[in-house]
């Protein structure tokens, strides 16, 4: 049965986030006045890569069950990181956990145990910082994707297959991405094909959120249609979390959501990457 | 009464022995009438220190702080402050200092046998539980009982487990489950950490008899412990968890 193998340390998998900073990304998320997109993408993942090294940690330190990388393309096409990992583009979490860019202190309200909320000193860990400048060069992006993919499966045949998560708000400057994202999700580990969730952020004033739907038909244009096209089926198991997030997905539900908010993005990074199998 | 008892244990495929994170008490194997509590735990892997935690809950139990079942919320309280007084003062890098908040979560399990006032051949038994660790009573070739849990289906959801995060131990406590029953000599008792409670259930739901197996595990020296679950996890049987038998056997 394919996406049942176990993620162990000798047996690793991992995730590959595609992230779109074109100059368009500097605009404010729907339904936000001040967030630009850019800062709420890089808040999201830097929020993500925490609680999955959170996730792996242990008492003796930090469990490699899985591999990440940042994408960026925007002026250039490459590794996203900042700060001592700037410039790698697949790493072991426990080196995630080792070398953030920096620690920042924010605050976040708690329960004070009499009806109140307190104020707490939270350190949040950023590794990857909102740029929003150039093009959108997706095309040259997704073949990028698929050579880290293919190296990471070529070291780890019988892994859980990398799940790759684009998130974009615009049109590909550099050409049609359909046969891009085909030759990505045709790549395979011993478990099955590559999963690829496309998270589109746009703007646009006619189009509805749409969160995992299992038809193109209410989708408005073409372009979101190839991105529907282009993203995987959910796994059985990423539609009992999608669930969980109070979704109602089918059993043909993509892995595609359209207009998305801030929160929908965050349920899809959870969606795409809750481990179904640690071991 | 007469008691022989005997724990057997193997880490998960791909872990150390350090990183074990079942529990179980006592710690070895012996015969008589002296001991006569017994208990299992089972740390769960997404949280930190549950080793730990599984650790002293089953010395705990075993000590006979869990004797009345009034004073359980209380003890459980105190075995908390124990855990946390063993991890104060310690410099952690942030993520560790994250995974501590979130405290460690175990399965719990815990077997009194009791001897009966006048006869030596009959008494009864206690058990008290929180989670997927289970126990069977065979007597005559026959599951007389089984606690928890009693069939295979009932291991694929998430089981409410025992924590040190004080408001996760509240919902615990309300899903903590109580069994009694008598014995006779010749019973035999298991206590079984998840996988393999699931793979015991799964056999005896095909009409197999897979206390007959248990029973002979580590009296032959052509069948030790390690290397049955070894040839279990190869064949797909059973997943790739810590496991831990205890065998408990009333003459």
């Amino acid at each position: 049965m394919p996406y049942s193998a176990e993620i162990n340390r000798s047996n690793p998998s991992c995730f590959l986030f595609l992230i779109d900073q074109s100059g368009s990304m500097s605009d404010s998320f729907p339904g936000e006045i001040v967030k630009k997109k850019s800062v709420g993408v890089s808040d999201a993942i830097n929020n993500l890569l925490q609680n999955l090294v959170i996730r792996c940690a242990k008492e003796e330190g930090v469990r490699d069950y899985f591999h990440v990388g940042v994408i960026g393309y925007g002026t250039s096409v490459g590794p996203a990181f900042s700060g001592a990992l700037a410039g790698k583009e697949m790493v072991p979490i426990s080196e995630i956990a080792n070398s953030p860019a920096r620690i920042d202190e924010r605050t976040k309200k708690v329960d004070d145990g009499a009806g109140g909320l307190l104020e707490q000193k939270v350190r949040f860990p950023i590794w990857f910082d909102p740029i929003a400048n150039g093009g959108t060069p997706m095309v040259q992006a997704l073949n990028l994707a698929k050579t880290t993919v293919g190296s990471f499966i070529a070291q780890h045949p019988n892994s859980f297959p990398p799940v790759v998560i684009h998130i974009t708000d615009g049109e590909s400057t550099d050409g049609e991405p359909s046969s891009a994202f085909k030759e990505l999700t045709s790549l395979t580990s011993a478990d099955g094909n590559v999963l690829l969730f496309n998270v589109h952020i746009s703007s646009n004033p006619n189009a509805t959120t749409t969160a995992f739907p299992d038809s193109p038909a209410q989708l408005p244009d073409q372009y979101a249609k190839t991105l529907f096209e282009g993203a995987s089926f959910l796994t059985p198991f990423m539609r009992s979390i999608a669930s969980e997030h109070g979704l109602t997905v089918g059993d043909g539900a993509k892995g595609f959501v359209l207009n998305a908010d801030l929160v929908l993005v965050i349920q899809a990074l959870d969606i795409g990457t809750r481990p179904s199998n640690l071991r | 009464m007469h008691l022989s008892y005997s724990p057997m244990f193997e880490p998960k495929y791909g872990s150390t022995a350090e990183e074990y994170e079942d529990a179980f008490c006592p710690q070895d194997s012996s015969e008589g009438a002296s001991i006569n509590r017994f208990a299992i735990a089972d740390g769960a892997t997404e949280t930190s220190y549950s080793g730990l935690w599984a650790r002293l809950l089953v010395k705990a139990y075993c000590d006979g702080e869990m004797d009345s079942a009034d004073r359980i919320p209380e003890t459980l309280e105190s075995i908390q402050k124990r855990w946390k007084y063993q991890l104060t003062d310690r410099q952690l890098p942030w993520f560790a200092e994250h995974k501590l908040q979130l405290g460690a979560f175990a399965a719990f399990l815990g077997l009194t046998i009791s001897p009966d006032a006048t006869k030596d051949s009959v008494g009864t038994w206690d058990a008290i539980a929180s989670g997927d660790s289970c126990l069977v009573q065979i007597r005559a070739e026959t599951v007389t009982a089984s606690f928890p849990l009693n069939e295979s289906a009932a291991f694929n959801t998430h089981p409410v487990l025992l924590s040190t995060d004080p408001e996760a131990l509240v919902l615990a406590m309300e899903s903590l489950k109580t069994m009694s029953g008598d014995w006779q000599s010749g019973d035999r008792f298991f206590l079984m950490t998840d996988a393999l409670a699931a793979w015991f259930f799964r056999e005896h739901e095909q009409a197999r008899r897979p206390w007959e197996v248990l029973r002979d595990l580590e009296y032959d020296e052509t069948k030790p412990f390690s290397a049955w679950v070894t040839g279990l996890r190869n064949n797909s049987e059973i997943r790739n968890d810590d496991v831990t038998l205890y065998r408990i056997e009333i003459d």
